[in-house]
């Protein structure tokens, strides 16, 4: 009697390890499509951003294609999350500067549409950086699991293994503050 | 927005006729109570040893004549008081506000409605009795804001059938309109497990008891050792709680000396300073010219009002201007 009260909690031990570890598992995946929405937004708004500024920007037309060709990778739909991760850094970065780069051309800091675009880019920027740091936290949580024990020898048998985070930098955490930029 | 030493100066040269004035009257007002509370002592200990030749009876005397006293004793203070304590508000708290912020308007006996507090779903208890006072309400630098003394309360009824009323929230309750768009609920709460049982297993029983949504953990050590935070959506959650904003919230913490009930639903701020004390008051036993005095009604006005600069609920998003 008593070996099978020893064998029923090890096994209620054994299934609440396996799903806390699946139920964190779900959460990245989850927190990650999240972070999808968000990045789609920010996609759809780059083709507008480039074709309403480059008739001015004659020195950036190397940024603008860059990035109108960094989009067009990202939208691939069969993209891995880690290439995903590094693409949205290197978009991150190029809207950064073309920013800055509006800041030398009067006509388009007087244009109505894109003072729009750069505030509602900066809304979504704020949402990314919002869910980034969920998911971060997120990987967090699951990493843990997989390498603390008890649960790292039920993840080492599920072949689980450690996802990376995103990294964000100082400039990043604070956001595009486009406020700033246009007091400037 | 003036600072404490403008509002310092304003109090002390602006004021002085009528603090001086009134400053007479809480002494006519102390010396009547005084008086009077002497007389209901005197009487209480003659009828009490009167009392003492039937025995028998004489616990339930002894309880029933303390009873009275203290009511009679409430009677007579409140209304005292009242005059004066009008007179102070009339003079004193609303050019206070006036001159912090010419747009406010202030009403000494209004107060934020139940219904709002309700709705700030901070406190699940229902609750029995609920007042408050000195109410102010309008607009700065475009942003809605109101704040009023709060007092909620609930009762209980022990074996005896006595009852018993106890606070659910007493302090400042402050109600913005807050700068960003949001869908959920989530709710910021003083982490009293996380303080009292250490962090791992004040992190278990925050996750069990949440009856405000999912347990979210922040990234902001100094934040999350103060705060606990529950909400419907993780990510919107770190919307609205920006590093900046966990920052800012530390900071009206640390100012306010005392715990923070913080929700934000259906795109307002509320938030819940749990003084545990009616304030905006005049005192009575003591001097109304003393800097302490003038410097805690300043301060609370100070954070009440400067909550919209503060929190910068001011720079809305373009697409809520």
């Amino acid at each position: 009697m008593t070996a099978l009260i020893i064998v029923g909690v090890l096994v209620l031990i054994l299934v609440l390890m396996y799903n806390s570890l699946v139920g964190k598992k779900n959460q990245v995946e989850n927190i990650f499509a999240g972070i999808d929405t968000q990045l789609k937004k920010r996609y759809d708004l780059i083709p507008n951003l480039v074709s309403s500024v480059q008739q001015y920007m004659q020195h950036e037309r190397g940024i603008l294609e860059k990035v109108t060709e960094l989009r067009a990778q990202a939208m691939n739909p069969r993209l891995s999350d880690e290439k995903k991760m590094a693409l949205d850094h290197e978009i991150s970065g190029m809207l950064g500067s073309i920013m800055v780069a509006v800041e030398n051309y009067p006509e388009l800091k007087a244009n109505e549409n894109v003072m729009h675009l750069q505030q509602t880019l900066h809304e979504v920027e704020e949402q990314i950086a919002a869910a980034r740091r969920a998911y971060n936290q997120s990987v967090t949580d699951y990493n843990n699991a997989i390498e603390m024990i008890p649960t790292n020898f039920m993840a080492q048998w599920m072949r689980y293994t450690r996802k990376p985070v995103f990294e964000i930098s100082e400039t990043e955490r604070k956001g595009v503050d486009v406020k700033a930029l246009f007091e400037r | 927005m003036k600072s404490t030493s403008e509002l310092t100066d304003f109090y002390y040269k602006t004021l002085y006729p009528d603090l001086k004035r009134l400053e007479e009257e809480r002494k006519r007002v102390k010396s009547k109570l005084t008086t009077a509370f002497v007389m209901i002592a005197l009487f209480s200990v003659i009828i009490m040893a009167a009392l003492a030749n039937w025995a028998d009876t004489f616990h339930e005397g002894l309880l029933f004549v303390g009873f009275v006293a203290v009511a009679i004793g409430t009677f007579i203070y409140k209304n005292t008081v009242r005059d004066y304590q009008t007179d102070f508000k009339h003079k004193i708290i609303g050019p206070l506000i006036a001159a912090i912020d010419a747009h406010l308007s202030y009403r000494a006996d209004g107060m934020v409605t139940q219904m709002r507090f309700e709705r700030a779903g901070l406190f699940r208890r229902s609750i029995d009795r609920y007042s408050g006072n000195d109410h102010v309400i309008g607009q700065i630098d475009g942003v809605a804001l109101e704040f009023s003394d709060l007092h909620a309360e609930y009762q209980t009824r022990d074996s005896k059938g006595n009852t018993h009323w106890h606070t659910i929230f007493q302090g400042l309750f402050i109600v913005a309109e807050f700068n960003k768009h949001f869908h959920g609920t989530t709710y910021v709460l003083p982490d009293s497990a996380e303080k009292s049982f250490g962090t791992l297993i004040g992190q278990w029983l925050q996750s069990t008891t949440g009856s405000h949504g999912e347990l979210i953990k922040m990234d902001d050590p100094e934040f999350e050792k103060h705060f606990v935070v529950y909400a419907s959506d993780q990510i919107e959650a770190r919307y609205i709680l920006s590093p900046s904003m966990m920052q800012r919230l530390s900071t009206i913490r640390a100012r306010s000396k005392a715990e923070l009930y913080i929700s934000f639903v259906s795109e307002q701020i509320y938030l819940g300073i749990s003084t545990n004390r009616d304030l905006f008051e005049p005192s009575v036993f003591k001097s109304l010219l003393r800097l302490e005095q003038a410097t805690e009604y300043i301060s609370y006005l100070r954070l009440a009002i400067g909550i919209v600069e503060e929190l910068k609920l001011n720079q809305k998003l373009w697409s809520k201007q």
